[in-house]
């Protein structure tokens, strides 16, 4: 079989074993140009697009809507006018599974009165409805007012009127939904073809989220975001030994338009998801216990979500999320003193960064988004937070108003503080993914997102991945299947010991990062450079 | 305002078939009003009154299918809707798997929606925190929690005749409390379709006492051990058991479920023989959604009896082409259990075990075998000589459903428990050699 062949070719190989893996191509793809170290947001694209919007339109009821609040008692009121519309083309075995095209419109109210949040919201757009959606707010606010024992405190920002649309080349709603099925179809059809595996599946996702924000201090913000996530994955199955396979392309999400697919090359890379599948089917099983890994960009990003980015909520630290997505094994009072990791490991919280996911030029509180550090060093040195939340850490890290976290994933949901880009960031050489390799005796190369668990303080995780490679003596030997890694969070970055240099650095990210009740997504990028630790490797293979 | 009515539910869906050109329409409209109140620190944080509405047209035309989602219910918007998915559906590639839509058919009958839940507010839900809240302040422990209601109408309506409308309404409260020097953390939550159902200080009071009890946790070493699972620990592993229930997957040899030789292994003893898993979604007290999305009804469905494999969720498609009985994905999940107590679980145990009140962030590893992975979470403790005698951390699990399925020793009563979309009602279960992989300092 070609597989096993080409695996044994690789094994004896030297420099050009790492050429000819792929896996450095594919993680590269449609990574949007690298720019070190943003402290605003890119330039906006065409803004004429926003003078044509719909919403506008109904700015007047959106006044109306504050205005209303105001005089039912609100010391503060907000609404936004928020339109989401999303495509969904799905693939199965090379033939078009699913076209879904979905909007969804409507006010958010959310107002204090009598120092607590209040929120109502409506796809209703009329004076009537937004009359009572008023007065249903403000009520709720000030019934719920008389259990609380402290009011809610709003740093003071500057007033903000501006306009800002993501960075894209090509409107993704702007290519067919047929063009988007063939251009899947092509690859499924292409990655088929490959002697073993047994079923395609291929997706792209595109959406685009316009807010205007109105509120009574004055602020008036127009925003469209564009992000697009293309998927390709391989199912190989060898059913005598009743085993099967899935193989992941590891593309990134980004906040781009269309060009990102265009540049993911996905039809050029069917071959090789395909092969990969087939070679995870007969990979060796991992031996399980202490090892050393290299984790490259498309592994490690959501490792950080996990292990870093979640804890660095302020909120959670402080236990509002106690209930459900947890608390945080990082105390407030420690902010300065806390070491989490070694000195490699510094993280950068930012939403100004070109591609990522959570970057705008505003949050939905108004307030400007900004770039700053959490971790120096290997020591927490700042939190998330959004306007309301500044009050509780500036003892600590004399946060004026907040750093800009504030999101709400829809019209009818509150806007709370959710997770910015949070970045790994990269060594100051030029240390390459193969310089790594080339420094480990015995270790185990991992590639792309497979399982994930995490606990509610952020202590203990496990994480899978999509490729598993053997390390010997400096060089990639043999594919291992049914890996996982287990760590403890501190232990794990302060056993991280080498990193990879700019040239190295990559985005990944997600949609779906959950968090609050009801549960709200919030689409978030992390950048990070390969990097090397210690971890228990697990065996999850069931002893099949 | 309420949510549509069957009348003002058909009127959408008959403007929408009536300016259909394409020749196969489903239509479906979910109108939601939902309420919410979340706690932490004590006190309410923030707080909710949202209404929304999906209305979802789905045209085919040759095989040709595409969907289109608004939230308009105006002529002209539902029209436009209408339009939208033709447009797409002609543009798009052949689903060589494409089925006709349904044609008029019966659903059971689900009586799922209480008046006085679907009428609560932010007062109702004041009253309620209230409760929970001076449950905390009298012991002088930590509280988080949420609340939420919810009064829906779902409907579904096809260019064959098919026509169904289901009101419901839910209420739910979960609670958590800490002890903050001590390390001590519980949880208690409820659900029903009747929010009268909700005893807030009752709830509160559990997890107060399950968060005094887990004080000052102590390190035990994993491995496999003797196991009690609250019903929703149960639950939560349970939900991977019932996503691999899947014909085409197992026919495929992609499932825990595929035959080495072909085919699944429906038929087969896999389980112990007292396990019985069913689909009932008229039972009086746990009400399900009544038909899906396509207007399939949903049936009452021996999954397991016996500890034999009883049935797989099998696709209209998958169904026809294997020439099976198509059987929906359910919309409730019902598991025998025994009537006894969960104490009186915890004091016929002779040997040491470990209590589960609830897991968490539970991930499919290995669908081979239906290897999942998760911790334990707010309240783990030793029993030894049928008592709880201490709190212990808690542990990463490295687990399968199935095991749970051939270990059991014994079963309590089943319970209604919190789970994602579906009604599940389960008992807590006693179950040996669960696999804890290693340990963990969250509290």
């Amino acid at each position: 079989m070609s597989t096993s062949r080409r695996s044994f070719l690789w094994a004896g190989g030297t420099g050009l074993a790492v050429a000819g893996l792929g896996w450095p191509r594919f993680a590269a793809a449609g990574q949007p140009e690298r720019t070190p170290a943003p402290v605003k947001p890119p330039a906006s694209a065409d803004l004429a697009e926003l003078a044509q919007s719909p919403l506008l339109a109904d700015a007047a009821l959106a006044e109306r809507a504050i205005a209303a609040a105001r005089k039912a008692g609100a010391s503060y009121a907000d609404a936004r006018l928020v339109a989401w519309r999303r495509e969904q083309v799905s693939v199965r075995d090379a033939h078009v599974s699913g076209v879904r095209r979905s909007r969804e419109y409507g006010l958010g109210l959310r107002v204090i009165a009598d120092g607590a949040w209040g929120f109502s919201a409506t796809w209703r757009l009329d004076e009537k409805s937004i009359d009572a959606l008023a007065k249903q707010a403000v009520a709720a606010a000030k019934t719920l007012a008389k259990l609380r024992s402290e009011p809610v405190e709003l740093a003071p920002i500057a007033t903000v009127v501006g306009q800002w649309i993501s960075p894209h080349r090509i409107d993704p709603f702007t290519v067919s939904a047929g063009d988007k099925a063939n251009l899947l179809i092509a690859a499924s059809q292409k990655l088929m073809a490959v002697p073993g595996v047994g079923h395609a599946e291929a997706s792209v996702e595109i959406q685009r989220e316009e807010k205007l924000f109105i509120s009574s201090e004055g602020a008036r913000i127009h925003q469209v975001l564009f992000r697009v996530l293309p998927q390709l994955g391989a199912t190989a199955i060898d059913r005598k030994r009743g085993r099967f396979a899935s193989r992941q392309h590891e593309i990134a999400p980004m906040l781009a338009g269309w060009e990102h697919v265009e540049d993911a090359k996905l039809i050029d890379d069917a071959e090789q998801i395909g092969e990969d599948a087939v070679r995870k089917l007969h990979a060796d099983p991992v031996e399980p216990g202490e090892k050393t890994v290299i984790l490259a960009p498309s592994n490690l990003w959501l490792t950080i979500h996990e292990s870093i980015g979640h804890p660095t909520e302020l909120d959670r630290a402080l236990g509002l999320e106690a209930n459900y997505a947890g608390t945080s094994f990082m105390d407030p009072r420690a902010t300065g003193e806390l070491r989490i990791g070694s000195e490699l490991a510094n993280f950068v919280a930012d939403r100004t960064q070109p591609g990522g996911l959570a970057t705008c030029a505003w949050d939905d509180d108004g307030v400007s988004t900004e770039r700053w550090p959490l971790v120096r060093d290997g020591v927490l040195v700042d939190w998330q937070t959004t306007r309301d939340q500044a009050a509780w850490i500036r003892d600590e890290t004399k946060d004026v108003n907040g750093h800009a976290c504030s999101y709400a994933d829809s019209y009818s949901s509150v806007a709370f503080q959710r997770m910015p880009n949070v970045s790994l960031q990269p060594g100051k050489d030029e240390t390459t993914t193969e310089d790594l390799i080339n420094a480990t005796d015995d270790g185990i190369l991992i590639t792309g997102r497979g399982s994930w668990s995490i606990d509610h303080q952020r202590y203990n995780f496990q994480f899978g991945g999509q490729m598993f490679w053997e390390i010997k003596q400096g060089r990639l030997t043999r594919p291992l299947r049914d890996v996982a890694y287990q760590a403890n969070t501190v232990e794990f970055w302060r056993s991280c010991d080498m990193i990879g240099g700019e040239g190295s650095y990559q985005l990944g990210g997600s949609f779906g990062d959950g968090k609050g009740e009801p549960s709200q997504a919030n689409a978030v990028s992390h950048g990070c450079p390969p990097a090397r630790f210690r971890v228990n490797v697990v065996n999850t293979g069931g002893g099949r | 305002m309420a949510t549509l009515d069957e009348k003002q539910a058909k009127a959408i869906t008959k403007i929408a078939l009536s300016s259909a050109m394409a020749p196969e329409l489903v239509v479906t409209i979910r109108d939601r009003r939902t309420g919410n109140s979340r706690f932490a620190q004590g006190q309410p944080t923030t707080e909710g009154d949202v209404e929304t509405l999906e209305l979802a047209v789905t045209a085919s035309v040759e095989g040709r299918s595409a969907t289109a989602v608004g939230n308009r219910s105006d002529k002209a918007s539902i029209q436009a809707l209408v339009a939208e998915a033709e447009e797409l559906a002609v543009l798009s590639p052949i689903d060589p798997e494409h089925m006709p839509p349904l044609p008029a058919t019966r659903t059971l009958d689900v009586a799922g929606h209480d008046p006085a839940t679907a009428k609560l507010g932010a007062s109702e839900r004041a009253k309620l925190l209230e409760q929970a809240l001076a449950v905390a302040r009298a012991q002088s422990i930590e509280i988080a929690g949420y609340l939420e209601h919810h009064d829906e109408s779902f409907t579904v309506a096809t260019s064959a005749g098919m026509f169904a409308w289901w009101p419901s309404s839910e209420a739910s409260l979960s609670v958590t409390c800490r002890t903050l020097a001590d390390h001590g953390s519980g949880w208690a939550g409820a659900v029903s379709h009747r929010a009268k159902r909700l005893d807030a200080e009752a709830l509160a009071r559990t997890a107060a006492e399950k968060a005094d009890l887990s004080r000052d946790p102590e390190p035990l070493e994993p491995g496999k051990r003797l196991v009690v699972l609250e019903a929703q620990a149960v639950a939560d592993l349970l939900g991977f058991f019932v996503g691999a229930l899947d014909a085409r997957a197992a026919d495929e040899g992609r499932s825990a479920f595929s035959h080495p030789d072909g085919g699944s292994r429906v038929g087969e003893q896999l389980f112990d023989p007292r396990i019985e898993i069913t689909s009932n979604p008229t039972d009086t007290e746990h009400p399900a959604q009544p038909f899906t999305g396509e207007g399939e009804p949903q049936r009452m469905v021996e999954w397991v009896a016996n500890g034999v494999l009883r049935s797989l969720v099998c696709s209209r498609y998958w169904a026809a082409k294997t020439n099976q009985k198509s059987t929906p994905r359910p919309s409730s999940i019902h598991m025998r259990g025994e009537e006894v107590e969960l104490l009186d679980l915890v004091r016929a145990i002779d040997e040491p075990a470990v209590l589960v009140t609830r897991f968490w962030y539970n991930r499919m590893l290995e669908p081979r075998t239906i290897l999942a992975t998760g911790l334990t979470r707010d309240g783990t403790f030793l029993i030894d000589e049928g008592r709880i005698t201490k709190a212990v951390k808690n542990f990463r699990y490295n687990e399968s459903p199935l095991t749970l399925l051939n270990n059991v020793v014994a079963f309590g009563r089943p319970q209604r428990v919190m789970s994602g979309g579906i009604v599940m009602v389960v008992p807590p279960m006693v179950v040996k050699d669960f696999n804890f992989a290693s340990s963990s300092d969250a509290i």
